[in-house]
């Protein structure tokens, strides 16, 4: 018997067997002994929900000329004329009789200047061709479009949009799309991805919800995963956008509320201007900026900007203040102002904070839930209790099946403890890579179990096919041979369980990895050395 | 009756011609289910969209009914200490006053949302994945025994274990869920280990072809029957331990792996000791002149 103390196989699976009782040895934590192992939501209690992001990635075909004569034809309801210089970012739309600066405020050209100009009048805006095309695109499907560059022409659409919607709409003005995938594909950019996962991120993170999992799936899903907080609590979260409000300070410690974030009509990108000052440029509804006008003036920080300073709140925490810059203070005091800028200073990451704030926290894109659910944390301990007992339950039952066949306590002996160790294997994996362990999981490694012991079978009678226990060549021929039936299964149970990790959102992915872990710790770790172990223990006893 | 005789005392022709009369059954099933649904085995709320919810019975069915009504109610079972329930599509609005209404009435209520676009993308996935994971495994099995006739009676037998697993699925009123297409593919993987044992044991050894498949039998029993017990008891638990406690209830997880790997290693059984083992001694036993004759064309 000192041979098989040497034997690689048996060193291996010894030290692997060592090894997992270490990984899994319970270690004192917060809150008592605490294995390493980490369970999915449906045994610990949580919520999860599957967001889609809505969105598109357009390359359309338009002719911005065609666009203005249109809005403004339809807007004062007689024919236009619009005039526009290769290269130039200025469009001038001459109409017959008159029309108003608030007409073109309202086609959301807001930098223009409207001139009487004998009948007629000369209307001046100040637009690209590609601000024209997008103002065109985000009106007509009233939705957040984001440019995204120049070569090919190609726009982010930030809702659910069709090809054939989208065709129409660009039809009325003479605009086609590319062919193909290309002119038209579901999904967004990643920058839009990532900006929707860090929102989502840091708005989870506000609420101080501990294990938080935002995964990414394909471009277009997101996936929460949130431990301890009921589905509507989670919906919630997700759907709503926080409350914005912002005050003018009063006296040192009081201020006084000037609106909510339901009167910022528009929310622009950050810029940074020369020096490398950066601000976020935002647009107030009519009511808002009388109302801001109003608050700035009985406050005093018109006249005395200093000491009343303008603060933005998010779920009544603090995110900005800064004095009213000294030429909007002057502006005020005459009129109300619609446009403004909150300026950061030289940071860029807070003016890019500030701008997702001012969003309120809305995502950038719409989200559709389109899968959710909750188990509550005493019913997943209910369920962690039962699979615990179908895995006592299935190592009994397979080794009372193994005991009526075999009768033979050296054989049946180390069987059910290689299956066992089989089975500590695949947690201290389970561990070590954090994989964590739901019910698919379990139910995997309660099939390994029987799948397992159903290899050490074939083991054990392709060693006796004598009725005995053979030695030296026979006995290394009928092991390979039985490696041969092993190896096999093994390599179809992987290959069938692949597809797994793709499916559902990978929702039974671990049922997968466990499966395929456990296959592969039987065929290379546990089972070689129950193949020498048994082998020896029979040979000794002949 | 004994093993030696159920091995070699019937007609090879007629056991692999009762296997595929039970195979053409179990298609007929899928066949009928299809006509009738468009899918061939009927598909669960994870596939179809749609909510489902599970409570404790704190009241009569009546009661939780009434307070349910408005809402699209499609099924109310009663399983293992909870109320089952399941509904048809919802807008959103109606859905976050369901489940809020849900965390507010009851205690450990588990619900699962499936929207169209999940459902429609796991239909698609299912439809590409299933007879991939197939074509993957008869490529393993064709690459192990390089044979035409024994690879193709190892792959028919894992073909017939699946339609024969979904057949009964139907019959049993088993929904195809995530939990059961993982089980369809388990058996996918575990189908041909002992087809690959009786093919290993009968070409590779000498001997006479009926004791060598007497010998696989034996063995093959042995290791259906210790996966089918482990399977078994997570039937058993998943499905009846709530008659023990009053706190356990069914684990549908669990319930759908289990009854669906029962039932294919049962049909494994079949298609390997039945079918297979039956071809393999008509295939021995074949005139070798036919062979020859075969090989020079």
């Amino acid at each position: 018997m000192t041979e098989i103390t040497k034997d690689p196989r048996v060193i291996i699976f010894f030290a692997a067997v060592i090894a997992s009782l270490l990984i899994l040895a319970p270690m004192p934590g917060d809150g008592g002994l605490q294995t390493r192992l980490k369970y999915g939501l449906d045994l610990e209690g949580g919520s999860w929900l599957q967001l889609k992001l809505q969105g598109a990635i357009v390359q359309p075909q338009l002719d911005p000329i065609k666009i203005l004569e249109k809005q403004f034809g339809d807007a004062l309801n007689r024919p236009v004329e619009v005039e526009w210089r290769q290269g130039s970012t200025e469009y001038t739309i001459v109409v017959e009789g008159r029309a108003t600066k608030a007409q073109v405020d309202d086609l959301g050209y807001p930098q223009s200047t409207v001139t009487p100009r004998g009948n007629a009048t000369r209307i001046t805006i100040s637009a690209s061709p590609v601000g024209v095309m997008m103002n065109y695109l985000q009106t007509s499907l009233d939705s957040d479009v984001k440019y995204l560059g120049p070569d090919p022409l190609s726009f982010e659409i930030r809702s659910n949009v069709t090809r054939e919607s989208l065709e129409e709409i660009l039809a009325v003005v003479g605009g086609t799309l590319a062919p193909g995938d290309a002119g038209f594909s579901e999904g967004v950019t990643e920058e839009t991805v990532d900006e929707t996962k860090q929102i989502l991120d840091r708005k989870l993170n506000r609420l101080g919800l501990a294990d938080i999992k935002v995964r990414v799936v394909d471009n277009k899903f997101i996936l929460i995963d949130l431990a301890g907080v009921t589905v509507t609590d989670a919906q919630d979260i997700v759907g709503k956008p926080g409350i914005f409000e912002i005050r003018i300070q009063t006296t040192a410690n009081e201020s006084i509320h000037v609106l909510y974030g339901g009167e910022i009509v528009d929310v622009s990108l950050p810029t940074g201007d020369q020096s490398g000052n950066w601000g976020v440029p935002f647009t107030l509804s009519e009511e808002g900026a009388l109302a801001f006008q109003k608050a700035a003036i009985d406050t005093g920080a018109t006249r005395n900007r200093m000491d009343h300073e303008v603060s933005m709140h998010l779920d009544n925490e603090l995110i900005f203040s800064a004095p009213l810059a000294p030429d909007l203070a002057a502006s005020l005091e005459v009129a109300p102002l619609r446009s403004m800028v909150a300026q950061v200073g030289s940071d860029s990451q807070r003016a890019h904070d500030l701008y997702i704030h001012l969003r309120e926290g809305a995502l950038p894109v719409n989200v559709e839930i389109i899968g959710s659910g909750q188990v509550t944390a005493a019913l997943g301990d209910q369920f962690k209790k039962q699979v615990f007992i179908a895995g006592v339950l299935a190592m009994l039952a397979a080794g009372l099946m193994v005991f009526l066949r075999y009768r033979n306590p050296k054989i049946v002996v180390p069987m059910v403890a290689t299956s066992f160790s089989e089975v500590l294997m695949m947690l201290a994996v389970a561990a070590l890579l954090n994989w964590q362990l739901d019910l698919a999981a379990i139910a995997g490694l309660i099939v390994v179990i029987g799948t397992g012991i159903d290899h050490l079978v074939i083991i054990t009678d392709e060693l006796l096919y004598e009725g005995k226990m053979p030695s030296g060549k026979v006995y290394l021929a009928r092991l390979s041979s039985a490696f041969g039936i092993i190896m096999a299964a093994a390599a179809t149970t992987i290959v069938a369980m692949l597809p797994l990790f793709g499916m559902g959102f990978g929702a039974f992915k671990s049922f997968a990895l466990i499966t395929i872990a456990g296959v592969l710790i039987g065929v290379f770790i546990a089972r070689p050395a129950y193949g020498r172990i048994v082998g020896k223990i029979m040979q000794a006893g002949q | 009756m004994d093993p030696e005789t159920f091995i070699s005392k019937y007609e090879p022709k007629k056991m692999v011609a009762i296997s595929l009369a039970v195979l053409a059954v179990a298609l007929a099933i899928l066949g009928f289910t299809y006509l009738k649904t468009g899918s061939p085995v009927n598909l669960g709320v994870e596939f179809t969209g749609g909510t489902i919810i599970t409570v404790p019975v704190v009241e009569s069915e009546g009661e939780i009914t009434a307070k349910l009504a408005g809402y699209p109610v499609l099924d109310i079972r009663e399983v293992g200490h909870r109320f089952m329930i399941q509904l048809g599509p919802m807008d959103d609005a109606e859905y976050r006053e369901l489940s809020a209404m849900i965390d507010a009435e009851y205690q450990d209520p588990e619900i699962k949302y499936m929207g169209p676009v999940y459902s429609k993308r796991l239909q698609e996935q299912a439809k590409t994945y299933i007879p991939l994971s197939f074509l993957f495994m008869a490529v393993v099995v064709f690459l192990i025994f390089r044979t035409p006739f024994v690879s193709m009676t190892v792959i028919l037998a894992a073909f017939s274990d699946i339609v024969i697993a979904a057949a009964c699925m139907t019959l049993a009123g088993v929904d195809l869920s995530l939990g059961t297409v993982a089980a369809l593919l388990m058996l996918i993987g575990y189908s041909v280990d002992s087809n690959i044992l009786l093919n290993n044991r009968v070409l590779k050894r000498k001997g006479r072809t009926e004791e060598k498949v007497l010998g696989a039998f034996k063995t093959g029993i042995a290791m259906t029957s210790t996966t089918l017990s482990a399977v078994f008891a997570l039937f058993l638990v998943s499905a009846f331990s709530y008659l023990v406690s009053s706190s356990f209830t069914q684990i549908n997880i669990l319930f759908d792996i289990s009854i669906v790997l029962i039932f294919g290693l049962l049909a494994g059984l079949m298609n390997t000791w039945v079918m297979n083992s039956n071809a393999l001694r008509w295939y021995l036993a074949r005139p070798k002149k036919a062979g020859a004759r075969r090989h020079k064309r």
